[in-house]
């Protein structure tokens, strides 16, 4: 893993692509494989390039399992599990991937912790048996430990100037104050370093067991070839013990407006609401309101209002987020300071709007046709397509899933519409927080210092 | 170039081609995986035409390139490209303007109509021009005046690209963005916006015959246009050491950069492909030098790297960056960085380090079709910046070409901070507030070495 700071920014607009083969009817051509020794996997082949991804997740290995003295912890195993594993050392193991051009890399997220792997056909045993010590054998060798830490520090120390960063420091904070979400998932400058290589040996084996593995694979292999790779890399894995259970949380400080003052010129302002889990029966609703008010980009009404009409700002976007314990929708904006309030009173207003005038039919027909149309260009690369059938899985959804997504969008009528904006969008529920030096608002609470920073 | 794909003798993407009798050229990548595609418009005109004085006007064009035409109202554009099921945006760089639309195949003809309808007809409400010059105002304050170390970049640029285009941002700077009128505008617009002045890619479900009638029957209506000619100031050499310095309470962690001219593929390709690999034997992975030497086994930094840019119409860059270790000062990394370019000027770099380079970089090309825009974004990008068809396709057999002396030659003639290259590179600082002071008092009490 190599951490790299720069300043410079890099602007990537741009998604790659994959899909459909022989079966028509699906929008994947999904298939369960299922090797000797009981691991399971979704596949869509596709030989069309000499290309494979692979994707695999622990579900419920997140950093959601880190204490706050510790925090930083799976974050810092997603940066060491690909420097030295086996007989390899770190510098031995990235020079096998470089010389083979093989993509590794792990990640922590809140819930789970995931791996990704591309690579190129002719690369495959090699790629799958540097997956396989990564993923059994790391060795979190002291050299790359303190350097990945040391990369950590810098990474965080150089974010401290970023007023999104601080946003989103603030965020979890405020947001999911009282619950583990609310540490710093990349750690503070005084959790790093009291991570030692033993706890992230303690949490490899505790965590990323057989029992919690999910995994998706697409590209240039077929079923048989897989099932033995399966086993390969996964065979060993031991199952797990049971892990301490977490409570389910709404959002926090409902009806409050937080404010950290930043001599910048605009504001960045966050408004959060609960919302519902994706097994909810209003779930497809929820994307589809969401898709109208502010999901959409142009188009959308939060758009149309603050920036079409208004020039307030230079992108207004509303969604929803759903992790195992809690459940929100966020509009986020930014805008000069001077118009802060303009700007909330427009997401308020436009809150009211759809919640209590029925939207229009046509609305309602482009919304639908966006989000079945847009279904496919979300899978135009091989490591795009890998993701989403691990997530599909990690989310325990049915194997066709996809398939049925063009029926329930289709489903949503003007009254659910209606009904579910007055299930989420009630202004007493707004939580805002705001990085800047916002005008004319009042009964703020001023933030005057970072959390789960230092 | 940058990107990277294949076997030996292989094309890139095996893409197709043809000029309609206007001068559009337009080119196919075939990818029939799934039954969509994108569509983009490369216009070779960017913020380097600029007249002075009116700085970021191209890329606020492209904003108004979605504002109507006189048979579209504003947004309507995106409204449709949505309701299709498809994505659309635009993008401004120096050298050209570009726009796009990634949607079901069946789409395809609906949006070449459409694009080919805003080269020349466009047609702006008065208030959607004043609400949108506040939107770029936005943009700009969000993408570079919320953070210093953006204005820092600004100052640095222009710095090293006295009296050329380059050196103003693309987005323009606040003030003269504040100026100018829908007249600066139309004039631009009705200058550079011409069939002959652009390139129409398709990477996704289609062929090159399917395309050509759709082609004929929207952007071959347009007429040509005879262009303004293009000015090309140089830059003048310099003599004297540029080191900028920025000491801010936002940043915490210091960072070193130099930037300096290089060739771009246009104006020395042999050069240009040597600097690719050089790039490549520095910076590439993990295990190259820089990181290697410097991160892993000297441990003076904490990330160190070499970027060369040669995808330009005009001149090229080269980027030096690290943070340094604790201990260790912006001018100490700076010494070890030349070192290690030093050593590749005095003893040359290995066959081994050679030969990984190159295939790396061949491999890239193979990923490099593993994406729907992808091929038409890496032809867009390197076709209006200098390279052809067949530089970008025969790429992979280029870099192959590349030899130890090669790489050799171009680090000793563009890297050496004893001998520049034109002018003498750019350095910027960054630094902590507390730094700053500290160095003060360095400076002040000279002897007292236990100020850290």
């Amino acid at each position: 893993m190599r951490i790299i700071l720069t300043f410079f920014a890099l602007v990537i607009l741009f998604s790659p692509a994959c899909a459909r083969e022989e079966n028509k009817d699906k929008v994947l051509d999904i298939k369960k494989v299922v090797s000797e020794k009981g691991i399971e996997a979704w596949l869509v082949e596709d030989h069309s390039l000499p290309v494979i991804a692979l994707q695999f997740t622990f579900k419920g290995a997140g950093t959601i399992n880190e204490s706050a003295e510790k925090q930083g912890l799976v974050r810092l195993l997603s940066n060491t599990m690909d420097e030295g594993a086996g007989d390899l050392t770190a510098q031995q193991f990235q020079k096998a991937l470089g010389d083979h051009s093989i993509s590794l890399s792990f990640s922590a997220g809140r819930d789970d912790f995931s791996g990704s792997l591309k690579t190129l056909t002719r690369h495959k045993d090699k790629a799958f048996e540097l997956t396989k010590l990564a993923v059994n054998n790391p060795r979190f060798d002291e050299e790359p430990l303190e350097r990945m830490l040391q990369a950590n520090m810098a990474r965080i120390r150089t974010s401290m100037g970023d007023p999104d960063w601080i946003a989103a420091r603030l965020f979890n904070d405020i947001i999911y104050e009282g619950h583990p979400y609310a540490l710093n998932s990349g750690g503070t400058l005084s959790s790093l370093p009291k991570i030692t290589a033993d706890d992230l040996r303690h949490f490899h084996r505790k965590f990323l067991t057989r029992d919690r593995l999910v995994v998706g694979v697409t590209g240039d292999i077929t079923a048989d070839a897989l099932k033995i790779l399966l086993d390969d890399v996964f065979g060993s894995l031991k199952l797990g013990e049971t892990s301490a259970a977490f409570e389910d949380i709404q959002p926090q400080n409902a009806g409050q407006i937080f404010v950290y003052e930043k001599d910048i010129p605009q504001s960045i302002i966050s408004v959060t609401l609960p919302a519902m889990k994706i097994n909810d029966p209003d779930y497809d609703v929820l994307r589809v309101m969401n898709y109208i008010l502010g999901g959409g980009g142009f188009g959308s009404r939060l758009m149309e209002e603050a920036r079409e009409k208004r020039g307030l700002t230079y992108g207004i976007y509303s969604g929803t987020a759903h992790q195992n314990h809690v459940d929100i929708m966020k509009v986020s904006t930014s805008t000069k300071n001077q118009s802060a309030k303009e700007m909330i009173d427009i997401i308020k207003a436009e809150m009211t709007k759809i919640t209590s005038d029925p939207v229009s039919e046509n609305e309602l027909a482009d919304a639908k046709s966006y989000l079945i149309g847009s279904l496919l260009l979300s899978m135009t690369s091989t490591d795009k397509v890998a993701s989403i059938l691990a997530s599909l899985q990690a989310d325990d959804r049915p194997i066709d899933y996809l398939d049925e997504f063009e029926n329930k969008i289709n489903a949503v009528t003007i009254d659910d519409i209606q009904r579910v904006a007055k299930r989420v969008l009630t202004s007493k529920n707004m939580t805002t927080i705001i990085v800047g030096k916002p005008e004319g608002l009042s009964g703020v609470i001023q933030k005057d210092s970072l959390p789960n920073v230092e | 170039m940058t990107f990277a794909a294949l076997p030996a003798n292989a094309k890139v993407f095996n893409a197709e081609t043809f000029t309609l009798e206007n001068g559009l050229q337009v080119i196919v990548v075939p990818n029939h995986r799934a039954p969509v595609v994108t569509h983009m418009a490369w216009y070779k005109v960017g913020a380097v035409d600029e007249p002075q004085g009116l700085s970021g006007m191209a890329h606020y064009l492209e904003h108004l390139l979605f504002k109507g035409t006189k048979t579209l109202a504003p947004g309507e554009f995106s409204r449709i490209v949505k309701r299709l099921g498809g994505n659309d945006n635009a993008f401004t760089g120096q050298d050209y303007t570009a726009y796009f639309q990634s949607i079901a195949k069946q789409h395809l003809p609906e949006m070449m109509r459409m694009e080919a309808d805003r080269m020349v007809n466009l047609q702006v409400p008065p208030e959607h021009f004043k609400s949108e010059k506040k939107v770029v105002l936005e943009e700009r304050r969000q993408r570079t005046e919320n953070d210093p170390k953006g204005l820092f970049g600004e100052q640095m640029r222009s710095a090293l690209f006295a009296n050329h285009a380059y050196g103003t941002p693309v987005i323009g700077w606040m003030h003269e963005i504040k100026e100018y009128e829908w007249d600066d505008i139309q004039k631009f617009y009705n200058s550079w916006y011409a069939p002959n002045n652009a390139i129409v890619i398709i990477s996704g479900d289609v062929t090159a015959d399917e395309v050509r009638p759709m082609a004929e029957a929207s952007y071959g209506q347009i007429e040509p246009k005879e262009l303004p000619k293009r000015l090309n100031s140089k830059v003048p050499p310099a003599i004297g050491k540029t080191l900028m310095t920025l000491s801010h309470e936002t940043i915490h962690q210091p960072v070193w950069q130099n930037i300096r001219l290089a060739p771009s593929y246009g104006q020395n390709r042999q050069d240009s492909l040597a600097l690719q690999v050089l790039e490549e034997i520095m910076s590439g992975s993990a295990t190259t030098r820089l990181y290697q030497n410097l991160v892993v086994d000297q441990k003076r930094a904490i990330s160190v790297g070499l970027s060369y840019s040669g995808s330009a119409r005009y001149t090229g860059v080269i980027t030096l960056y690290g943070s340094p270790a604790q201990g260790v000062t912006l001018e100490e990394l700076a010494a070890d960085v030349q070192a290690q370019i030093k050593a590749v000027i005095k003893d040359g770099v290995t066959q081994d380090e050679i030969k990984d380079a190159v295939q790396r970089l061949q491999d890239s090309a193979d990923y490099a079709r593993d994406s729907l825009s992808g091929p038409a974004m890496t032809i867009g990008f390197n076709m209006l910046t200098g390279s052809t068809l067949d530089d970008i396709e025969n790429w992979p057999d280029d870099i192959a070409g590349v030899t130890a002396e090669d790489v050799k030659r171009v680090a000793a003639l563009y890297l050496d901070d004893d001998n520049p290259w034109r002018r003498v590179s750019v350095t910027g600082h960054l630094l902590p507030i507390s730094e700053k002071e500290e160095m003060k008092a360095d400076n002040k009490e000279a002897k007292n070495e236990g100020v850290e």
